[in-house]
């Protein structure tokens, strides 16, 4: 038969604190094929090793006529062995798998669900954005400008924002590409064309992956100190940032809102979607097919959901509020801008509790660095 | 119009890796890369098995479903192939084909993969029949040249059959009558559908 001595011998012992083993009951017992035999508990009884013998497998019936020899030479069960690691003389990663069943769920996860909801998060979240513009339009500021500006991002925070805003936007739009361009842009343009645009993209991405990766540490360090969640800022939260009052709910350098941005986009999505995006990225590393195949799931779906929210994220930052980009673009923000959006922060500028550098609204901001 | 299977009887394969090499010296196969492979199942026990394994051109081919710039097509015989010019070299063929059959000359860091290799059945590419871009992509056309693929026409015990899949089938059932075992023909319920794994045997 084919099978192997583990299943027809089952050690069965007693509890742990049973009698310890004897040379003559071990020489009784029929010895393992292998050590690490799954030992099943047993009822309490302090009877050590007891053969259990298997219902014999049926014998192959063999039609009349047949010169195979019964009950030997069998063809394995293919479902059996497919999946496992056998032997293959063609050297490589995974030759001696015959069938990588991973595969097919990846693709139906990916042709379906993947494709289909992230498609549509990428088409409603940037209606809905617009529809409110329309609506409600930005963000004004009550009261006038005062003409006295403060620092709100120094040079260093700054170039670490925007080298993570331009490579996760080169990122996001080859992503799109490889993800969606099949059913949007091929038809379009063609299969040729979309090939080369592809091809770029690809190698855009995957240089840029690492650079993205970068940038995320570097912005960790620069900016977690500010973004440490206190209870003012579940307050801030649970009233929307007074979006719906109309009343702002006061908050430090950075809001409820923004706090939430850091921790779940940029610390968990970026952590997920980068270290993903480097396993993906090395096939040299011997990556298996299946774990590059799980990896790309969370690649794409997380990274479509990343980017859906950084659609948020730069609706509020540039059309949404009035003078939120020019506190990232130049580094100053206005003290009413301040006020009316990090009254705290302001506070703590003014009291000396923080340094932040100050200038006049006719000073250019020279000597920022 | 034939639909082009292949067969491998697991009960008549040697191991002899003839169809590997017939393969590789027929398409000059880049360095890497074997189209065809042979995985030896239950090796040294009862109930060895040996089975070539290559792009087995499936109905539904999931190599075909995910590429993202739709390099394969599929011709009349039911053969997938694919454009070499097309192809990004992304490998998502590779982790979507239970076989193992597409393969990337290059494993590179920054995911640089080269072109996608794979079994043509020895039937080409999309260039000219026998051009000379033709057999340096794809290697030979044989089915253009009226001829089967070279492993089949290789195999030193018949063990793997590729043609007509009606054909090969017929010739399948015959064995399995004879010899009253090995009556599943391994790969077929993946690659065609759920039915024609087991060829239904009167005795």
């Amino acid at each position: 038969m084919t099978m192997n001595f583990r299943n027809r011998w089952t050690m069965v012992l007693a509890s742990a604190s049973a009698t310890i083993m004897t040379s003559h009951t071990i020489a009784q017992a029929p010895a393992p094929a292998k050590p690490g035999v799954t030992v099943t508990p047993f009822i309490a009884a302090p009877v050590v090793a007891v053969p259990v013998t298997e219902a014999p497998k049926p014998v192959p019936v063999l039609p009349a006529g047949s010169t195979a020899a019964s009950g030997w030479n069998v063809p394995p069960k293919w479902s059996d062995v497919e999946s496992t690691g056998q032997y293959a003389s063609v050297r490589g990663r995974e030759t001696n798998i015959l069938v990588e069943d991973s595969g097919q769920s990846w693709r139906g996860l990916r042709n379906g669900p993947l494709t289909f909801y992230g498609g549509i998060i990428l088409l409603v979240i940037p209606i809905m954005l617009l529809t409110f513009f329309a609506i409600k339009g930005p963000f004004r500021l009550h009261e006038k400008l005062s003409g006295r500006l403060i620092e709100r991002f120094n040079s260093a925070e700054r170039m670490v924002h925007w080298t993570m805003a331009f490579s996760f936007l080169a990122l996001a739009l080859t992503g799109i590409v490889i993800l969606f361009g099949k059913h949007i842009l091929l038809p379009i343009i063609g299969a040729s064309a979309f090939s080369w645009i592809t091809i770029i993209g690809k190698n855009i991405h995957n240089f840029v992956g690492p650079l993205f990766l970068f940038s995320i540490v570097a912005f960790f360090f620069l900016y977690v100190k500010d973004n440490l969640l206190s209870g003012r800022d579940f307050e801030w939260l649970s009233k929307f940032g007074g979006l719906l009052s109309g009343n702002h709910v006061p908050s430090g350098r950075f809001n409820g809102g923004e706090k939430m941005w850091f921790w779940l986009s940029i610390v968990v999505f970026g952590l997920a979607v980068s270290i993903s995006g480097m396993l993906l990225l090395f096939p040299n590393w011997n990556t298996s097919r299946e774990l590059m195949a799980q990896s790309n799931l969370i690649h794409a779906g997380l990274g479509t959901l990343f980017m859906a929210l950084s659609l948020g994220h730069i609706y509020i930052g540039t059309i949404g509020t009035e003078g939120a980009l020019k506190g990232m673009k130049e580094g100053y923000v206005d003290e009413t801008w301040a006020k009316e959006h990090h009254a705290l922060w302001l506070e703590e500028v003014k009291s000396g509790k923080r340094n932040a550098k100050t200038a006049g609204v006719h000073q250019p901001a020279a000597g920022d660095d | 119009m034939a639909r082009m299977k292949f067969i491998c009887d697991a009960e008549r394969c040697i191991e002899c890796n003839g169809c590997v090499t017939a393969c590789k010296s027929e398409h000059e196969v880049p360095w890497g890369v074997n189209r065809r492979r042979l995985v030896t199942v239950n090796d040294g026990k009862p109930g060895e098995r040996s089975i070539s394994v290559a792009c087995m051109h499936c109905t539904d081919a999931p190599c075909m479903a995910v590429c993202p710039v739709d390099c394969f097509y599929k011709t009349e015989e039911g053969v997938v192939l694919h454009d070499k010019d097309l192809c990004i070299g992304c490998g998502y063929c590779f982790y979507a084909c239970p076989f193992g059959a597409p393969q990337c000359p290059q494993a590179g860091a920054f995911g640089l993969r080269g072109k996608m290799d794979k079994c043509t059945f020895c039937a080409g590419g999309p260039e000219e029949d026998h051009s000379v871009a033709e057999i340096k992509k794809y290697g030979r056309n044989r089915l253009a040249e009226g001829k089967l693929p070279a492993c089949a026409e290789m195999c030193s015990t018949k063990a793997l059959l590729g043609g007509d899949g009606e054909v090969i089938q017929s010739i399948y059932k015959q064995r399995v009558k004879r010899r009253g075992k090995g009556e599943e023909v391994w790969g077929w319920a993946m690659a065609y559908n759920r039915k024609s794994a087991k060829p239904e045997v009167k005795v």
